[in-house]
C-alpha cells in the first residue's frame, strides 16, 4: 500500500478482507502437516535400514526384501481381484435398487433408502462375527441345517474362502453406501430428458436403457469407481475370513510384517509406497473423470414426476429389495444376538446352550468401561472436530476464491488414497518425530486425530455440496448489508447446514467407533478403543463375547442414527 | 453535475483472459436511477458487482461520494461490508432460515442496532414494501412476488449509499413486473435514493430510468435518457436493442442543392438537410437508421423525395393494425400500419421516410 494510512477513508479494512484467506492458509498447512507429512515420512523410512532410533543408513534393502517376497504380489493381487469381484453384482444391484427407489412407482422408497443408510452405519467386524456363526464348517448354522438334508455330506458352506470373504462383503458394504449415492443421483436426473424419451415413442425399458442409463454413466462410474479405491483397502473381513484360509491381501499384510517380532516396518512401508503409488494413479483419474462431469445431472430443472409403472410388479420388486435386507442384514444380526446368549459359539445341541454370562462378563469387565469411555471421547472428539474442520474446508473449497482452494480439495482425497493401515503407520512415525509425542502417541487424542483425517473425503465433499447448493448469493446478500465474513458464516452459512454438519457428525461419530484398521497401530493399553477391544477377544476366541460387543456397538449406533435422523428431519425443517 | 454517488473511472475486470468489463467509466448522480441494460453476458451484473465489492477490479478506481472504494493501483479495496450498499439479487437471496423479520432485521443487527429501533426501522421498511403483517412468517412460505419485496425492504432497512438491483423482476409473472416497476420508481422518488439498475429488457429500463447504459462488450455504447438512446442511437447495436430497427445502406451525394443519401437499390433518395451533412464525405457509403414506426406506407406510384419503392411479402392481421413484411433494396422488414389501406402480397408500394428521424451512421 503506497498510501499513508491516515489519508485512507477506511484504514484497516485490508487486514480484515482476508480473514478467509487466512483460514484457508491455515488449513492448507494443517493438511499438509497431518495428511502429507505422514505419507513423506513412510516413504523415507521405508529407505532406511536403520532400526529405530539408530542413525539413517539408506538402502533399498526393505524395497527388494519386500518385493521378493512372492506373498507381496500375490496379496497384491488378491487386493484387486477380490475388490473387482465383489464390485460387480453390488453395482448391479445398486444400480437396480436405485433406480426403483427414485424412478418407479414401487411403494416404500423412503424406507428402503433408511434401511440403506442405517445398514451404512452397521460395524462390519460383528457382521463377520454372525457370518462365521451361520456358515462355519464346523459349527455354523447353515451347515448344521444343511446337513440334516439327504445327498449333503460335509459343510457345504465355508467362510473362510475367496467367495466367503466376498459374500460377507457384500453383506457388510455391499450396495449400502452405493445405493445412497446414487439414488439422489437418479432422482435429480431431469425429468424432460425421461419425458422427452417418452414422447418420442420409447418404452419404459428403452428409456432407462437409451436414456437414463447413459445420461447417468459418468456418476455411475465413479461410484463404481470409489467403491473400488475404498474396497482395495479393505481390512477387517480379511484379517478375520482371510488369515485362517492363509489369504492375504496387502492390508493384512502390512499388519502381518507390523506385528512381527521384531516389527518389520521397513517392509511394511515398500509395500505401502507401492500400493500408495497404485491408488494415487487410480484416483488421479477418479478425480480428473469426475471434475468435467459432477454437474451434468445436478443440472436437470424439476424433479421427476413422472414414475415409471411397474404394476403388479412393484409389490415384488419390493418384496426382492427387503429378501435382500433381511439375508444381508437381520439374519446376522439376529443370530450374533443368538450367539452373544449361547454358552458355546454356534453349539445348539449341548446341554442348557443358552446363558447370560457373557453379557456379566462383559459389562463387569473393566477393560469394557474403560474402553467404552475411550470410544466414547475419540468419537465424540472425531465428530466435533470434523464439523468444525471440514466446514471450513467445504466453504473455502466451493467458493473457489482461489488456487489454493484446488490444493485443499486435492489434499482432502487424500485420506481415502491413503488406507487406514497405512495413514496410522505414517502417524505413527509422525507422532514418534514430533514434540507433541507426550500428547498424540499411544493416547486417545492421537487417535481421534487419525480418524479426523480420515473422515476428510465424505466430510468434506458434503459440506461442499451443501455450500454449492446454497449458492453464493445468500452469503453476497449478508456481506453486502454489511455482515464480515465471520459473522456471516456463523449466522448465514453454519445454520444453512446444519443438517449437513449434524449428518457428517454422525458418520465420523459412527466411524471412530467402529474402525479397525486406523486405531490399530495408534493404540496403547490406556487408550484401547471399543473396536480393538472387539478384535481382540474374537482373536483369544472368545466369540461370545465378542458378539456381545459387537451388538453393543450397533446399539450404540442405532441409536444414534435413529436421533440423527429425527434431528436431521427437525433441523431441515420437513 | 453534482458529485456523482458512484463513479467508475477506467474500471477493468478480467475473468482469467476475458474482459468482463472494459474500461468502463460512468457516474451516477444524487437521487438518480441509473440503468444498465445489455444482453446476457456483456458485463453489466459484473459491473454491480464491482459496485457492491462482490468483485475486485483489475485496473480503474470506483469512487463512493468521490472517495476510492476499490483501486488496484492504490492498494484500495473496501470491502461489501464496510460500503454501505442495498442490493436486491436476481434469485431475491432470501435466507431461508430466518423468518422475514429477521431477514429484514439482518442488516441491522449487524450494526448493534438497539431492539427498538430494530423493530421500528423493520416493520417501516415492510411497511414500505407493502408486507404489512407477514414479518413472523418464513421466509420459504412467501411467494415470489412477496420474496422479491423483502429482499427490496431488506435492502432499504438502514439507509444504503446506492441501491443496488440485479434484475429484480426477471423472476415475476408479467402482470406483477408491470406493477413493480411503478411501485420501485415511485419508492425511489419518494426516498431520493440512488439507484444503479441492471437489466436486459428495454422496457424496464425506459418505463423507470432517468438514464440508460446500453452495455455491450463490458463498455457503456451510449449513455443517456431514453428518448434520446431510441431516437438517435450512437450505434446499430443501440438501437437494436432498444427496439426494432429498420437499416438501409447508401451513398452520400453532395450539391449545390444540398446533401442527400442515395438509395440506389430502393431507387429513391432521402435529405440530409436535418442529419449533420458535415460529417460524411461525398460518395461515403453509410447506413440509415429508422424506426418502423416512423415509416409510411403510401400506395404504388411516382418516388417522391424521402420515398423508396418496396414490395409487400406478407401480410399478418393483428386485429388492432395490419403487420407488413416487406422488402426494399435487397432487405426485408416488418412495418406496421394501420387498416384503413390495404395493401395484398405482392402490391408494389412506396415507404416514405421523416428525415427528422432518421439516424445516419458510418458503415
Amino acid at each position: 500500500m503506497k498510501m499513508p494510512a491516515a489519508s485512507l477513508p477506511f484504514p484497516g479494512l485490508r487486514v480484515r478482507l482476508r480473514l478467509s484467506h487466512l483460514a484457508e492458509s491455515f488449513m492448507l498447512v494443517f493438511f499438509a502437516v497431518v495428511m502429507g507429512l505422514p505419507v513423506l515420512f513412510l516413504l523415507w523410512s521405508s529407505l532406511n535400514v536403520a532400526a529405530p532410533g539408530k542413525d539413517a543408513v539408506y538402502s533399498l534393502a526393505n524395497w527388494i526384501r519386500g518385493f521378493s517376497d512372492p506373498g507381496t504380489l500375490s496379496a497384491l493381487w488378491m487386493s484387486f481381484l477380490l475388490s473387482v469381484v465383489r464390485l460387480i453384482p453390488a453395482m448391479i444391484l445398486s444400480v437396480m435398487v436405485a433406480w426403483l427407489i427414485a424412478r418407479t412407482d414401487m411403494p416404500g422408497g423412503n424406507t428402503l433408502e433408511f434401511l440403506c443408510w442405517f445398514a451404512y452405519f452397521i460395524p462390519d467386524f460383528p457382521l463377520v462375527l454372525a457370518w462365521i456363526l451361520l456358515l462355519d464348517p464346523s459349527f455354523g448354522f447353515l451347515n448344521t441345517l444343511a446337513g440334516v438334508l439327504p445327498f449333503v455330506e460335509g459343510p457345504i458352506f465355508n467362510p473362510y474362502s475367496f467367495w466367503g470373504i466376498v459374500w460377507v462383503h457384500t453383506s457388510t458394504n455391499g450396495i449400502w453406501f452405493k445405493v445412497m449415492l446414487l439414488t439422489p443421483v437418479f432422482r435429480r436426473l431431469g425429468a424432460s430428458l425421461e419425458e422427452a424419451a417418452r414422447v418420442a415413442g420409447a418404452s419404459n425399458l428403452t428409456t432407462l436403457r437409451r436414456i437414463t442409463l447413459p445420461v447417468l454413466a459418468p456418476m455411475v462410474l465413479a461410484v463404481a469407481a470409489l467403491s473400488l479405491i475404498r474396497g482395495l483397502e479393505s481390512f477387517n473381513t480379511e484379517l478375520l475370513l482371510g488369515l485362517p484360509a492363509g489369504i492375504y491381501v496387502y492390508a493384512t499384510r502390512i499388519y502381518d510384517y507390523t506385528r512381527q517380532e521384531p516389527p518389520a516396518f521397513g517392509e511394511a512401508t515398500a509395500l505401502g509406497s507401492v500400493f500408495l503409488l497404485v491408488l494415487v494413479v487410480l484416483s488421479y483419474f477418479y478425480w480428473r473423470y469426475l471434475r468435467g462431469k459432477r454437474f451434468i445431472v445436478v443440472t436437470g430443472q424439476a424433479y421427476s414426476t413422472m414414475r415409471v409403472k411397474l404394476g403388479k410388479w412393484r409389490y415384488w420388486a419390493l418384496g426382492g429389495c427387503l429378501l435382500y435386507f433381511a439375508v444381508m442384514m437381520i439374519l446376522p444380526l439376529s443370530f450374533l444376538l443368538i450367539g452373544s446368549f449361547m454358552r458355546r459359539y454356534g453349539f445348539f445341541n449341548i446341554a442348557s446352550p443358552f446363558t447370560a454370562a457373557h453379557w456379566q462378563n462383559l459389562l463387569m469387565d473393566p477393560i469394557f468401561l474403560s474402553s467404552l469411555k475411550n470410544s466414547l471421547i475419540i468419537a465424540t472428539a472425531t465428530a466435533l472436530a470434523g464439523i468444525v474442520l471440514y466446514s471450513t474446508v467445504g466453504y473455502l473449497v466451493a467458493s473457489r476464491k482461489s488456487r489454493g482452494a484446488e490444493l485443499l480439495d486435492l489434499f482432502c482425497w487424500l485420506p481415502w488414497v491413503v488406507p487406514g493401515i497405512l495413514m496410522s503407520l505414517g502417524l505413527l512415525w509422525l507422532f514418534l518425530a514430533t514434540p507433541l509425542r507426550s500428547v498424540l502417541y499411544g493416547s486417545v487424542w492421537g487417535i481421534a486425530l487419525a480418524m479426523t483425517i480420515k473422515d476428510s473425503p465424505v466430510s468434506t465433499q458434503a459440506f461442499k455440496a451443501a455450500f454449492l447448493q446454497l449458492g453464493p448469493d445468500l452469503e453476497e446478500a449478508a456481506r453486502v448489508t454489511g455482515a464480515s465474513w465471520g459473522y456471516t458464516y456463523r449466522r448465514i452459512l453454519l445454520p444453512l447446514v446444519a443438517p449437513i454438519a449434524a449428518t457428517v457428525g454422525l458418520l465420523n461419530f459412527g466411524s471412530a467407533l467402529t474402525s479397525i484398521s486406523t486405531p490399530v497401530l495408534l493404540y496403547s493399553a490406556q487408550s484401547r478403543p471399543l473396536s480393538i477391544l472387539l478384535m481382540e477377544y474374537s482373536f483369544t476366541g472368545e466369540l461370545e463375547r465378542a458378539a456381545a460387543l459387537g451388538l453393543l456397538i450397533t446399539l450404540i449406533i442405532s441409536a444414534m442414527v435413529l436421533a440423527g435422523r429425527r434431528l436431521g428431519l427437525k433441523l431441515t425443517g420437513s | 453535475m453534482a458529485q456523482a454517488v458512484i463513479e467508475f473511472v477506467e474500471v477493468t475486470k478480467r475473468f482469467g483472459p476475458a474482459l468482463a468489463v472494459d474500461r468502463m467509466s460512468f457516474a451516477v448522480a444524487p437521487g438518480e436511477f441509473f440503468t444498465l441494460l445489455g444482453p446476457s453476458g456483456c458485463g453489466k451484473t459484473t459491473t454491480l458487482r464491482l459496485v457492491a465489492g462482490l468483485e475486485e477490479p483489475d485496473e480503474g478506481e470506483i469512487l463512493l461520494n468521490g472517495i476510492p472504494i476499490a483501486s488496484p493501483k492504490r492498494g484500495i479495496f473496501v470491502p461489501p461490508d464496510k460500503r454501505r450498499m442495498g442490493m436486491v439479487f436476481q434469485s431475491y437471496a432470501i435466507w431461508p432460515h430466518l423468518t422475514v423479520f429477521e431477514n429484514v432485521a439482518f442488516p441491522l443487527r449487524v450494526r448493534r442496532e438497539p431492539a427498538a429501533a430494530v423493530k421500528e426501522r423493520v416493520l417501516g421498511a415492510l411497511d414500505l414494501v407493502g408486507l404489512q403483517g407477514l414479518a413472523e412468517r418464513g421466509a420459504t412460505e412467501l411467494s415470489g412476488g412477496q420474496q422479491q419485496r423483502v429482499a427490496l425492504a431488506r435492502a432499504l432497512a438502514y439507509t444504503p449509499a446506492v441501491l443496488l438491483l440485479d434484475e429484480p423482476l426477471s423472476n415475476l409473472d408479467a402482470k406483477l413486473r408491470e406493477q413493480m416497476r411503478f411501485e420501485l420508481r415511485s419508492l425511489q422518488r419518494r426516498l431520493n435514493l440512488s439507484v444503479l439498475y441492471v437489466t436486459h429488457d428495454q422496457g424496464e429500463a425506459m418505463a423507470m430510468s432517468d438514464r440508460i447504459a446500453v452495455v455491450h462488450r463490458g463498455r457503456p455504447e451510449q449513455v443517456g435518457v431514453a428518448a434520446e438512446l431510441y431516437e438517435t442511437p450512437a450505434s446499430s447495436f443501440v438501437g437494436d436493442f432498444l427496439g426494432r430497427t429498420v437499416m438501409l445502406r447508401g451513398t452520400v451525394k453532395k450539391s449545390a442543392q444540398g446533401s442527400w443519401i442515395d438509395l440506389r437499390n430502393a431507387g429513391g433518395r432521402i435529405s440530409l438537410a436535418n442529419n449533420r451533412p458535415a460529417q460524411f464525405a461525398e460518395g461515403e457509403e453509410v447506413r440509415i437508421l429508422s424506426r418502423p414506426e416512423d415509416i409510411d406506407l403510401l400506395p404504388g406510384g411516382e418516388v417522391g423525395p424521402n420515398q423508396i419503392k418496396a414490395k409487400v411479402e406478407m401480410v399478418a392481421y393483428l386485429g388492432d393494425h395490419l403487420e407488413y413484411s416487406v422488402s426494399a433494396g435487397g432487405r426485408s422488414f416488418v412495418l406496421a400500419a394501420g387498416k384503413k389501406a390495404r395493401y395484398p402480397v405482392g402490391a408494389g408500394i412506396r415507404l416514405a421516410f421523416d428525415p427528422a428521424r432518421i439516424t445516419v451512421l458510418p458503415l
